[in-house]
């Protein structure tokens, strides 16, 4: 697996591991992957980072490509992000202080949890809704959705909230603290710890800012692994904060469900890759009204679920709704007061929380040129009357219409359809021979040697 | 190109589902996203026209190079007063489709913003002819 390096997707597949099963295929929402040559092929323009693919891999072949712990700078003051997802996978009688002092340990210098953010972005929603009149206003929190909108939905980009998540302005909050006390000569680097591929592709390649405040990004798993030994090898138990430094369902914010009520009016909140889909296909045709706005987790229960939490994912939203309750009771303690220090730079962080619009992607495009387009689209038309519509796979596409889509497109051939080939064959258009390297080209060398005719005769 | 679709008045489990497809195929094409978003809203609406108030009707979208020209023709119960349909705000809706929060009286409106042309002519008892253009740039 590589690390490090420039890269503009997170989702990656190892060849060495992979052996072209097309599970990966047959889930990816926006049809980004092709089986060649006996491996997951990804196209990057169409793929959105959601992650579909790397849950069913049954070999474990694919990765989500992230900076690493071993990418981390020596001469830097190191700082670790932590969301509080992270700290909903370990049992609730670890505090989220000795989580955090764990993670401190695995080599930062300082550690600080990503919801201190939330406070900041509550009263940034009140503002924007106030500011901007298009509805419904959809949340930039998840990435993926981001993406998934970009390449799926190009006339609903309009309405993608144009303010940063929630890690990015605790990252800028750091810088602005720090610059503050300059105690410290070393240059601030900060890592996410990330629960998914999604947030990794944000920080480095984002949409709508031409550089992410996030300096690096860390697989949750790696974090995990070495919070886990941490926490299991120490002698003693670590200590409890006794103060409400944020308010208390901050910790909830990036679950599914919590977000929509910050913002005024009507809203709702959508968690999962097919209801996010399912409800964009119905907003893009115009069928809603009355909405304001609307929190959409490409994940099932939101973060909770990314792939690169170890966890349960229903575990985790109870850890998070117990602490949240924790919380609660030392913000009554404190007479309801919560001394956030990242809100005594919200004047600061304002003008810096906002991204420019954002663009589609052109995924789905047939031509630049529109009578070009129009002519392939007839061809496609044209060449799904001789497939038989079932979507086998066997052309290492995931449809019929996607073959077709390659065909014109120049990426594949009529042959790759098994049903057509067959035909081919009967009419002497194709050689048995020639079949059999069609089938090699996608399916991969020696894919068909494992059965021949003497194996019928064993007992 | 052309595309056909039959429509099925009172079935408004389906209702959209051609609108639907004529938007996804756009998607294909390099378009403004501001004019998909006016072609979906036109069509969905002249969609839930006939849904609506009619028996049975048909879509048929043409896609040109620099437009998209649809024609929706129905049988049904036909527009009495077609000035008045325009206006914003009138309904012939009734009750049971209003309750379902159809009716508002802003189908024929809406199409109008969202087209470049909209021609509608209709003989009462007899049915409705809906022709819609959206230019691809303004």
């Amino acid at each position: 697996m590589e690390k490090g390096g420039d890269y503009t997707h997170s989702i990656q597949i190892d060849r060495g591991k992979c052996i072209g099963c097309s599970h990966c295929m047959r889930v990816c929402s926006t049809q980004a992957i092709r089986i060649v040559e006996g491996y997951a092929v990804i196209q990057p323009e169409r793929c959105v980072d959601c992650g579909e693919c790397y849950r069913v891999c049954p070999q474990k072949a694919i990765y989500a490509r992230d900076d690493g712990l071993a990418f981390m700078r020596d001469d830097a003051y190191k700082i670790a992000l932590v969301p509080s997802v992270f700290i909903g996978q370990f049992p609730s009688d670890y505090s989220a202080t000795e989580v955090l002092e764990a993670v401190k340990s695995c080599g930062f210098d300082e550690v600080c949890e990503v919801e201190r953010a939330v406070d900041f972005m509550k009263e940034a929603y009140g503002t924007y809704a106030d500011n901007h009149i298009a509805r419904p206003v959809i949340s930039s929190y998840c990435p993926a959705v981001v993406r998934l909108i970009q390449v799926l939905y190009p006339s609903l980009t309009p309405h993608i909230m144009l303010l940063k998540a929630p890690h990015d302005i605790a990252a800028l909050y750091l810088r602005l603290s720090k610059e503050k006390q300059q105690d410290d000569p070393r240059k601030i680097f900060i890592y996410y710890v990330t629960p998914c591929a999604a947030k990794t592709v944000a920080a480095r390649a984002p949409v709508g800012e031409a550089a992410s405040p996030i300096d690096g990004t860390i697989n949750m798993k790696e974090v995990y692994n070495k919070t886990v030994a941490t926490l299991l090898g120490r002698k003693e138990r670590g200590g409890r904060k006794h103060v409400a430094d944020m308010s208390p369902d901050s910790v909830c914010w990036s679950l599914s469900g919590n977000e929509k009520h910050y913002f005024p009016g009507r809203s709702l909140a959508i968690d999962g890759m097919e209801n996010v889909i399912e409800f964009l296909e119905k907003l893009e045709s115009g069928h809603l009204s009355d909405i304001d706005f609307l929190e959409l987790r490409a994940c099932d229960q939101g973060c909770a679920g990314g792939i690169l939490c170890p966890g349960n994912r229903f575990l985790t939203v109870e850890r998070l709704e117990h602490r949240q309750k924790r919380l609660q009771m030392l913000k009554d303690q404190q007479g309801g007061e919560v001394d956030n220090r990242l809100m005594r730079y919200r004047q600061q962080l304002q003008p810096l929380s906002r991204v420019d619009p954002v663009h589609p992607r052109d995924g789905l495009l047939l031509d630049e040129d529109m009578e070009k387009a129009l002519i392939k689209l007839q061809r496609i038309r044209r060449l799904m009357t001789y497939f038989p519509g079932f979507d086998c796979g066997a052309c290492g596409a995931p449809s019929c219409r996607s073959l077709a889509e390659d065909i014109v497109q120049g990426k594949a051939s009529i042959s790759h359809c098994v049903f057509v080939q067959r035909v081919m064959e009967k009419n002497y258009k194709l050689s048995p021979d020639q079949a059999f390297v069609v089938i090699e080209k996608i399916w991969g060398r020696d894919r068909l040697n494992k059965y021949n005719d003497t194996n019928e005769n064993e007992p | 190109m052309r595309l056909h679709f039959e429509i099925e008045g009172g079935d408004f489990t389906a209702a959209g589902r051609a609108s639907s497809e004529v938007k996804k195929t756009l998607k294909q094409f390099h378009i403004a996203p501001e004019v998909l978003r006016k072609v979906a809203i036109a069509l969905y609406e002249a969609e839930m026209n006939v849904v609506s108030h009619a028996w049975s009707g048909t879509m048929d979208a043409e896609i040109l190079p620099d437009a998209i020209h649809v024609v929706m023709e129905d049988k049904g119960p036909g527009i009495e007063n077609i000035e008045r349909a325009m206006e914003e705000g009138f309904s012939t809706a009734t009750e049971e489709v209003r309750q379902m929060g159809f009716g508002a009286g802003m189908g024929l409106p809406n199409i109008r913003k969202n087209s470049d042309r909209m021609v509608l002519t209709s003989t009462p008892g007899v049915g409705t002819r809906l022709e819609i253009t959206v230019l691809f740039k303004a």
